[in-house]
């Protein structure tokens, strides 16, 4: 829950902390982002694009779950829908720019005609509902062959480098996904630091405050997994770009299962959590993979149980961690940090209490 | 008519597998108040470990008991030295701790035994019996009949000894259970534990039918997961009966309803939860909890 917000007022700022030197590594990001794909190899481009398709579904998922606490087991259906739309739009030969339009708008219909009827459940239920996404669309994929192409699934390489432009296929689509998905992510943030943001922190703590305080939890609820839904159908159309093939498959259970792990492994209700989340989405199979293919699903596991052990609170809580180690380590002296004590079942851990009992409650 | 009661028998026994994974599922939820993904995994994995004895000549039932209690050892060593360092933190997490758990077994039962089906041999004979004209799988009924003792055995445990009153003071209250001086730590684990060991003994019956695959009970996790939902996290036998209902109405409406047939079959326990949980929010026979600000 904690929010990374940073007061200037403070008068001890550490280095990351002043303006400039934020604005300086923005402006370093972006020319790097900007030269990278020029110079990288067509595989580490390629692997870069993936990354970023799989950052944007997490990211849609991390609107619903992470800011507003609604467990959704469902994202890779809206993935799924988004792409099964380009594909549709691009063999039938739609205008690009309404085929986006379509495969943003549709998915995000579908997610708001599941959170009316899903957001009046709380907790447990919300899961379940969304559960049935990926188990349902997986068979209706298959049945509907005259749209999806059945099993078989549909392939169609639309997103070529131009020829003014120079580029290389891999260069262009690692471009194209850059800036759609930066858009995306900064529109997001925005969203998640305003008003709306707060709206759906105090909508996941504690639902009969939020509605004390005006704030209907049931459309804050419609309203973050609508979103959350047009932007699984952002990723969606970028998944087209980048992979160019789907079929049922790509809506499979265990897709939306990795995405919730990989959410909480990149760090819940964060920004650069949800990129993290990418990374391992895309690079820890690849990892395993070139280790050993038939360990693939053991060490995986392995993989996000020892991360989650070391840092319950995803990668993104790694620099935290670590200075919180540092400064132990240093002054043992000094003021204990207060939130380490590990824990205990006999405790009575007022903190962890609260949602605890929220979940149980509405289910 | 014959074809009929065929299905309901067979629905009721397939409900009967969701209905036993989905108590352990509710065991679990009430002791700690989480969801365990893993539950299916772990049946799975002791399923194994009962096929590999009778490769090694052990007989089935004996083979089927030792899993059981390799099981409830699972269980507990799981709980205490995997879960009890997120059951206080962020719900979320500890989710996602047993969807690693689950990628975890099936990584490790398909790395010890790969993921080629191993025929798992039946319990039961697998001829039918004839009943008023119309012929019943005895392996059905067996299974039904099993998963009903299992589970009044549990039902037993937990009202009538000490052990079960402890169980349900720890599952209410933990803190208060503390303070009265329950070893709080080591009744979860024997709660996890039983819940494990429920599992084992769906899977070595649902074993034979589906052969041994690391990804065996992942469909059946998700029926599971549907009847605790649609019973009612609160209440242990609606859970069952809500699988059993799921169970059956998925083998009629597979047949008789030709919109939905077998590849659709699926969606019908999420029609019916949608259904019910828009009448009834706290499910068939939950309680309404109340949440205090």
């Amino acid at each position: 829950m904690a929010s990374p917000m940073v007061s200037p007022q403070q008068g001890t700022l550490s280095w990351w902390q002043r303006p400039w030197v934020r604005w300086a590594a923005l402006v370093v990001l972006l020319v790097v982002l900007v030269v990278a794909p020029l110079q990288l190899s067509e595989f580490t481009n390629q692997t870069i694009a993936r990354i970023g398709v799989f950052a944007v579904a997490v990211l849609g998922l991390n609107v619903v779950m992470g800011y507003t606490g609604q467990v959704s087991l469902g994202q890779i259906f809206f993935l799924g829908f988004g792409a099964y739309v380009t594909a549709y739009g691009v063999t039938n030969e739609w205008n690009i720019v309404l085929t986006f339009v379509v495969a943003c708008v549709a998915p995000a219909v579908a997610g708001l005609l599941v959170a009316l009827a899903a957001a009046r459940l709380g907790g447990l239920a919300i899961a379940m509902v969304t559960i049935a996404l990926p188990i349902v669309g997986v068979p209706l994929a298959k049945r509907l062959s005259d749209f999806t192409g059945g099993s078989e699934g549909l392939s169609t390489a639309f997103a070529r480098a131009p020829e003014w432009s120079g580029l290389f296929d891999d260069q262009w689509q690692l471009y194209l996904v850059l800036v759609i998905g930066g858009v995306t992510y900064l529109l997001t943030r925005n969203l998640v630091r305003g008003k709306y943001g707060r709206a759906f922190a105090i909508v996941k703590g504690n639902e009969a405050v939020a509605s004390s305080m005006g704030i209907s939890p049931y459309r804050y609820k419609v309203l973050a997994f609508t979103i959350a839904s047009l932007i699984g159908g952002v990723s969606g159309f970028l998944y087209m770009i980048v992979i160019q093939y789907t079929s049922p498959e790509t809506l499979s259970f265990g897709h939306s299962i990795n995405l919730v792990a990989a959410m909480v492994i990149g760090g819940s209700a964060s920004i650069v959590g949800s990129i993290l989340g990418g990374i391992y989405y895309v690079l820890v199979p690849q990892l395993t993979n070139a280790v050993d293919p038939s360990l693939t699903a053991l060490l995986q596991g392995a993989i996000l149980l020892a991360v989650l052990f070391v840092l319950p609170g995803g990668l993104v809580s790694l620099p935290r961690a670590l200075t919180r180690g540092r400064r132990r380590s240093h002054a043992s002296r000094g003021p204990v940090a207060p939130p380490t004590t590990p824990p205990s079942t006999t405790g009575s851990g007022t903190t962890a209490e609260e949602p605890e009992t929220e979940r149980q409650g509405h289910a | 008519m014959g074809k009929f009661v065929q299905l309901v028998v067979d629905g009721l026994s397939t409900g009967s597998i969701y209905g036993a994974i989905a108590l352990a599922i509710v065991l679990v939820n009430q002791a700690t108040g989480l969801i365990n993904f893993a539950q299916g995994g772990m049946a799975v994995l002791s399923a194994y470990v009962a096929w590999w004895q009778t490769t090694h000549g052990v007989p089935i039932v004996v083979a089927i008991l030792v899993s059981i209690l390799f099981s409830f050892a699972l269980g507990a060593v799981v709980e205490r030295w995997l879960m009890r360092r997120f059951e206080r933190g962020d719900p979320d997490t500890a989710v996602v701790v047993t969807i690693g758990l689950l990628t975890l077994i099936t990584g490790l039962c398909g790395w010890l035994w790969t993921y080629n089906n191993q025929q798992f041999p039946s319990l039961f004979p697998l001829g039918t019996v004839s009943f008023l004209g119309v012929s019943i799988s005895i392996r059905s009924i067996g299974t039904t009949l099993v998963i009903i003792v299992a589970m009044l055995l549990l039902q037993g445990l937990f009202i009538g000894t000490k052990l079960g009153l402890a169980l349900r003071a720890v599952a209410i209250n933990p803190q208060s259970a503390a303070f009265s001086g329950l070893p709080v730590g080591r009744l979860l684990m024997v709660g996890w534990g039983l819940a494990a060991a429920l599992g084992a003994v769906a899977g070595a019956l649902v074993a034979p039918q589906l052969t041994l695959t690391p990804g065996m009970l992942d469909n059946a996790l998700v029926y599971a997961l549907a009847a605790v939902i649609l019973g009612g996290l609160t209440s242990p036998v609606g859970v069952v009966v809500a699988a059993w209902i799921i169970g059956v109405l998925e083998n009629l409406a597979a047949v008789y309803v030709d919109v939905i047939g077998f590849d659709l079959k699926v969606a019908v326990p999420f029609i019916l939860i949608f259904v019910v949980l828009i009448v009834r929010p706290q499910g068939l026979f939950g309680r309404k909890t109340v949440v205090r600000v």
